[in-house]
């Protein structure tokens, strides 16, 4: 069902939903970087900028808190966190690379474990996505079957027209509900045209051929040739929009405190430090090659999917230049 | 006599420069390695590149996007860069400062380096795409105030003379003193601002070459004596350990600035950490080899007005 949304009748329907008490979350500015990020108001929504940090975060925060203990005498008291708490939530001008990472996420967070966090905050959220016009050349989308068009995870997705407003399309329920419970605000598509999309340079590559070379090449100089400059940092992991690894801590004194969930990253040398000091990924190419392992290999062995979308965040913000596009495309030519 | 933008045409020269000797160089058997930059996929980009095969020189390259400090890859933290023999590296005048440092700190000696100099007008900032050309606008913050375009002391600087430079005005400079002129609560709520962004990924701690102890204390967990997560507490906590560790011995490479992928501008505490030790001291870290800074040594002439 295809339908038209004028720009200013979308700043309506946020500000609408916002009044209502929907946490409405978008890409804007916050100390100087785009980030999605709750609005206060449809103004503060900024669309022409990648935000800085991925969409993930609406659904696995950078860190929360999953529990709380006071401890009085010898009694000790536990209290959860009720999920029933989180709100309902609309996720707005989201990426194609953004939003077709949330299905990635799903399969992890709702495989042998369901994780409540996630999963609680992922049946609230409505996600609207929004077609990309400008790429740079750190964008790869395309390489890895992705487009700037590319539909996947979003409930409504906006295509911005030459006239302006957007071409607005359901694909899902919550879509469906979202259009049929504010109606007076969509109309009818006109004939305007999709202003051109974005068109990133990178080819596309065979995913399927590059697993099977990483089937085969544990052990490689590749690893080493790559990241013996990796200074072991988690920036990757932390802007990846795929990118789930999180670490459980106890924070607080003997007498109360809070057991929080927060970003880890493989990159880390403390990732896979074991209590007996040895630690079976001692040198950063190791390190890195698990990354690329669990993006291209493992988790298309567990889940049929690639841990990549593309967006081209790391490539971007990598100290030390480290460009997993180029790395891709490297063994996709072996 | 300065003109308006930064004349990089040298940079082709420099790289040849370094090319050839680092040829020589391996092919001499004078050095096990070069650490040194190379172009990346990316227009315009390079990224650091470790050589050690003298027929893999040519890759080596200098332009407006050799940003990165590689006497990071020097010190013990970089475990996966073999310190057999001699090593070349490629240094701006700002990175040779680290390295003097470095040496003051006996984490490096004079005699297994071999300093392959570049003379440099500037780089990229890091908030510009690669292929951007180098202008008052685009020019990295810390270039606008260098002392140090020449590196002095190293074994090979190429044959190249410096261009007039633009005289730039200094964008560190004005916003210390822009925040010094805020009430400390004003100042508070800036930072407070700024660390909230922190998502403790550690680039800056990563790339910095001061950074090399073996375990950081805010990676300790029994005891536990920085909370972890990213939080208001822990990232406070981070930084301004991050800012007193580095006080006297940060020579102001602004690195852990360029890689923070959520612009903090941590380079603001590392040069105010400077101005103080300046002031209080004379000292000004990274001119001269020294094996004991203001903060790990006393001197009668040490300001004591604080006991009371």
């Amino acid at each position: 069902m295809q339908k038209y949304i004028s720009q200013q009748n979308l700043n309506t329907l946020l500000d609408k939903l916002i009044a209502k008490g929907t946490r409405v979350v978008a890409p804007r500015m916050n100390a100087g970087i785009p980030l999605y990020e709750p609005l206060e108001s449809s103004a503060k929504m900024v669309t022409d900028q990648l935000p800085r940090r991925s969409a993930k975060e609406a659904f696995f925060p950078v860190c929360e808190e999953i529990m709380s203990y006071e401890k009085e005498g010898q009694q000790v008291k536990l209290t959860d966190v009720d999920p029933a708490r989180f709100p309902e939530t609309v996720l707005v001008g989201v990426r194609p690379c953004d939003a077709a990472a949330i299905p990635v996420l799903d399969a992890v967070f709702s495989w042998d474990y369901k994780d409540e966090f996630f999963l609680e905050r992922r049946r609230k959220t409505t996600v609207i996505g929004l077609a990309c016009t400008t790429a740079d050349d750190a964008c790869f989308c395309t390489a890895v079957g992705l487009s700037p068009a590319e539909t996947r995870g979003s409930d409504l997705f906006l295509t911005p027209l030459d006239g302006g407003g957007y071409a607005c399309e359901s694909y899902s329920e919550k879509g469906e509900a979202l259009i049929a419970d504010n109606g007076e605000l969509f109309s009818e598509p006109d004939n305007s045209m999709p202003l051109p999309l974005a068109v990133p340079q990178a080819d596309k590559v065979d995913l399927k051929k590059v697993k099977r070379w990483l089937d085969e090449h544990f052990e490689d100089p590749l690893w080493d040739g790559i990241a013996v400059r990796c200074v072991g940092c988690g920036a990757c992991a932390f802007v990846c929009p795929a990118c789930h690894c999180f670490d459980i801590v106890d924070e607080g004194t003997e007498k109360a405190g809070k057991r929080r969930k927060s970003w880890d990253a493989c990159g880390f040398w403390k990732f896979t430090h074991h209590a007996s000091g040895h630690n079976p990924r001692d040198l950063q190419p190791k390190r890195y090659r698990n990354r690329i392992m669990h993006k291209f290999k493992y988790y298309d062995d567990k889940f049929g999917q690639t841990l990549c979308t593309g967006c081209g965040r790391c490539v971007r913000i990598c100290p030390v230049g480290i460009d997993i596009a180029a790395i891709v495309d490297e063994i996709n030519k072996k | 006599m300065s003109t308006r933008v930064p004349d990089t045409s040298i940079y082709f020269a420099v790289t040849e420069g370094i090319r050839a000797e680092a040829n020589r160089l391996l092919s001499a058997g004078e050095v096990t390695a070069i650490v040194g930059y190379t172009t990346g996929r990316r227009t315009g980009s390079s990224q650091p590149i470790i050589v050690t095969d003298a027929d893999d020189t040519a890759r080596l390259c200098f332009s407006v996007t050799s940003v990165n400090n590689l006497a990071v890859y020097l010190t013990k933290a970089k475990k996966e860069i073999p310190k057999n023999g001699k090593i070349g590296i490629v240094v701006k005048g700002c990175d040779l400062k680290a390295l003097v440092g470095l040496m003051g700190e006996s984490q490096l000696k004079r005699e297994e380096l071999y300093l392959i100099g570049v003379p440099c007008v500037g780089v990229l900032a890091s908030t510009v795409q690669p292929s951007t050309e180098l202008t008052a606008e685009t020019i990295a913050p810390k270039c606008r105030e260098c002392d140090a375009h020449l590196p002095s002391g190293c074994d090979f600087l190429p044959d190249v003379a410096l261009p007039p430079l633009p005289q730039l005005d200094g964008k560190y400079t004005a916003e210390i003193a822009r925040l010094e002129a805020l009430t400390p609560a004003e100042r508070w709520v800036y930072w407070k601002e700024q660390f909230a962004k922190c998502i403790k990924c550690y680039a800056c701690r990563q790339v910095c070459p001061f950074c090399f102890c073996e375990q950081c204390l805010c990676d300790r967990n029994k005891p536990q004596m920085v909370d972890t997560t990213p939080r208001p507490s822990g990232n406070t906590a981070w930084h301004i350990v991050r800012a007193m560790h580095l006080a006297g011995r940060c020579a102001g490479c602004a690195e852990c600035e360029r890689v923070c992928p959520m612009d903090i501008p941590l380079n603001l505490l590392n040069r105010k950490m400077a101005k103080e030790l300046k002031e209080l001291f004379d000292y000004e870290a990274g001119l001269e080899v020294n094996d004991k800074g203001p903060l790990t040594m006393f001197t009668e002439k040490d300001d004591q007005s604080f006991i009371k």
